[in-house]
């Protein structure tokens, strides 16, 4: 499938038409496409799966690799080179193109999500008007090439993952789009430049309580839109051998694994972005940004605070998602479906006109003061609480009615008043 | 430049449009489709709509075509063949039609005289320019293309919020109805179809 | 020196896109495909919209972009009928057995 490696360069190609088409703009996003997306990310997932491996360790009280390298740290350099060299599989009855096609599609839109998230002033590879939706879009092409590769390979296993993987990830997607509309209406754009420039002005968003929760509700749908544990049912190896990407092997598996780190990594640096104020180390100063002035050194002084720090956060978060994942299990099929329509989707929406609320409050009158500021929580704060509680209520108490039947999959006993309260409830 | 880029988009596009509607395979036309849809945002791209380009990726590829797969998945064999269908009696009569239709339309795009106080669409050679300078420094139409989200959320909420109520009130009707029409009554199979179907609606709705 | 696109060439993609999308409908019979016929006409309309809005005049009423605002519509719309669509199909298929739009006859007589 060229048709499609062939459309993205056409269409990052037309994209040149938009901005001034200079010399030194060609040889910036040359060298973006040279060293960061062929050289960086794919060092930064790699150092990714060695942490992962590190800290899932330790959780289970192990050491983790320890032989290659000190503290194993050229152990994903021979991971990567024993999956280059390993041979390169197709299942006899696969559809070959598509099969090929699949981890392609998948990990373009990994790397195609990286080229708007601004790292610092000056330093988002592309600065698009509608960057937001563009992200959104392009990570929306993920679902098809999962799905590809689940029909692709002609094997039970694979379809039921990809079946799955399908319906999680276009579930998902919905709480996490209704998540970031909050951060659109403050910053009145699209562009995650204008959202970061916004969060210079008036502090990270994530210091409100609708800013919070959105925070919170893209955090969980974005987990799970990256396949990563308690949401991993699609590659559940317990149950589907590795789900989708079963019959993939060499370096055709390497770019589903690639591309479930990138994932990781991307939506950690998008919530760093739109939620955590970027590269901002305090709340509600304008720090490091403040000190530019016209010399190039002092880009390169502030620009090197915010990266750093925008570093420090994308680090911690993906700590947080390691640290998810070494905690808590597996969530059942049809569990996680309620979870994201009958949890994620009404506190989004709701959370859509709290917004709202702490923009007239607290946005539209002007520059950022903490009287109002005050003021917005006061009135926000209670809303939100009342919200979540509403939603686990009227969940629990509709679960709790519902009758058990015998198809309900379950791990006690089963039957009237047999079940144990916590056994056999319905719902969450 | 910009000409040999439309060439080759369209020309992939219009390949892409004619592999997905002769194509066996269902679940091949699909992806044809996928990059039939991708071509045209690519033309929406060289459009300056680049914002309406994101949602034609977001809803087509991201929605449509994941709802179209399904479909197929549960009408057809897993494989996705479609062995009933025999384009060898009906092909012909087809293409002409078809053949037939274009002519028509390009006949009628090249005659096209336009309207006393404009030029006519075949010699239409060059958009409206929108660098600054030509006609002041904002124009409604560079505004526009350069917040475009902003500008479509405005006139949506203003100028056609009437139009914008009743897409509300279509994806409303069609995610109720989508979810009433395929759920299934048998209690013995456990349906979870409801979820998958509903979901494009509701996410346009969001990015709508 | 660079040269603009003329407004007729997307004007004769869209024909031909659309032609293709009536020929898929006038040929196949699986209903799924018949529905990807139609979205690739749609697709062609919205083309067309974007097309002339960007070539031709603004009227002061009807705001900066009338066209995108009509293919946000059709967009809309689209996503709207794929979905009752597949589930009428779905339906249509549990009671005939068959998703050949060419079987669903029992209005015929």
């Amino acid at each position: 499938m060229n048709v499609f490696e062939g459309a993205a360069c056409a269409f990052l190609w037309a994209q040149s038409q938009a901005v001034e088409l200079d010399f030194w703009t060609k040889a910036r996003w040359a060298l973006w496409l040279l060293v960061g997306f062929f050289g960086i990310f794919p060092g930064i997932v790699a150092y990714m799966v060695w942490l992962e491996r590190k800290v899932a360790a330790r959780f289970q009280d192990r050491i983790g690799p320890n032989r290659v390298g000190p503290f194993g740290l050229l152990q994903p350099i021979a991971d990567a080179i024993k999956l280059i060299t390993k041979e390169d599989l197709v299942p006899g009855g696969a559809d070959g193109a598509v099969h090929l096609a699949a981890p392609v599609l998948v990990i373009t839109s990994a790397f195609l999500v990286m080229a708007v998230i601004p790292f610092a002033v000056g330093l988002a590879p592309v600065n698009l008007p509608s960057g937001l939706v563009y992200l959104i879009a392009a990570s929306s092409l993920s679902p098809l090439g999962i799905f590809l590769a689940g029909w692709s390979s002609r094997n039970k296993y694979s379809l039921i993952g990809a079946m799955r993987a399908v319906a999680q990830l276009v579930s998902y997607e919905v709480p996490q789009v209704l998540a970031t509309i909050p951060v659109v209406l403050w910053a009145g754009s699209f562009s995650l430049v204008s959202i970061f420039d916004r969060q210079v002005n008036q502090g990270w968003f994530v210091a409100s309580p609708p800013g919070l929760l959105g925070f919170v509700i893209l955090f969980i749908a974005s987990i799970a839109e990256v396949n990563r544990a308690p949401f991993d049912l699609p590659e559940a190896e317990s149950e589907l051998i590795a789900g989708y990407h079963t019959e993939y092997s060499g370096m055709r598996f390497g770019l589903f694994f690639l591309a479930e780190y990138l994932s990781v990594f991307a939506v950690s640096c998008l919530a760093t972005a739109i939620f955590l104020g970027g590269g901002m180390p305090i709340p509600f100063l304008a720090f490091p940004v403040n000190l530019l002035g016209e010399s190039a050194w002092s880009y390169v002084i502030v620009d090197a605070m915010l990266l750093a720090v925008f570093l420090v956060k994308v680090l911690a978060i993906v700590f947080v998602v390691l640290w998810v994942r070494a905690t808590l299990p597996r969530m059942r099929v049809d569990r996680l479906m309620n979870f994201s329509w009958k949890y994620l989707v009404p506190l989004a929406l709701v959370n859509v006109l709290v917004a709202a609320v702490w923009y007239e409050l607290v946005i539209r009158p002007g520059a950022f003061d903490a009287g109002r500021w005050m003021m917005g929580t006061a009135v926000t704060g209670p809303i939100v609480a009342a919200a979540c509680w509403g939603v686990f209520a009227i969940n629990r108490a509709h679960g709790a009615r519902a009758p058990v039947s015998e198809q309900w999959p379950s791990v006690g006993r089963i039957g009237p008043g047999v079940g144990g309260r916590g056994v056999s409830r319905r719902g969450l | 430049m910009l000409r040999n880029l439309f060439l080759v988009i369209s020309t992939l596009g219009l390949a892409c449009a004619l592999a997905t509607v002769l194509s066996r395979n269902l679940v091949r036309a699909g992806l044809w489709l996928v990059a039939f849809f991708f071509c045209v945002a690519c033309l929406f791209v060289l459009l300056e709509a680049e914002f309406l380009a994101a949602l034609q990726v977001l809803v087509y590829i991201g929605a449509v075509s994941i709802l179209l797969m399904f479909g197929i998945m549960l009408t057809r064999g897993v494989q996705g063949t479609d062995p009933t269908s025999n384009p060898s009696a009906r092909l012909a009569p087809g293409l002409v039609a078809g053949g037939v239709l274009f002519l028509l339309l390009s006949y009628g795009i090249s005659r096209e005289r336009g309207l006393r106080t404009q030029r006519s669409w075949a010699t239409t050679g060059e958009r409206p320019a929108i660098e600054p300078g030509t006609e002041g420094p904002s124009t409604p139409r560079r505004d526009a293309i350069n917040n475009m989200g902003k500008a479509l959320g405005v006139e949506l909420m203003s100028r056609y919020v009437i139009a914008f109520e009743l897409a509300g009130l279509l994806l409303t009707a069609a995610l109720v109805g989508a979810i009433a029409v395929a759920h299934r009554e048998e209690a013995f199979e456990p349906s979870s179809k409801g979820a998958p179907a509903s979901s494009p609606a509701a996410e346009s709705a969001s990015v709508a | 020196m660079e040269s603009d696109i003329p407004l007729d060439w997307f004007l004769l993609f869209a024909a031909a896109a659309f032609a293709i999308g009536l020929i898929g409908v006038l040929t196949r019979k699986n209903a799924i495909a018949v529905l990807m016929a139609i979205e690739i006409m749609l697709n062609a309309a919205n083309v067309n919209l974007v097309a002339f809005w960007r070539y031709g005049p603004l009227r002061p009423e009807a705001g900066p972009i009338p066209g995108l605002v009509l293919a946000v519509m059709v967009l809309t719309v689209a996503a709207a009928e794929v979905a009752v669509g597949i589930g009428l199909i779905l339906l249509c298929y549990r009671r005939f057995k068959a998703a050949d739009v060419d079987q669903y006859d029992t209005l015929s007589g």
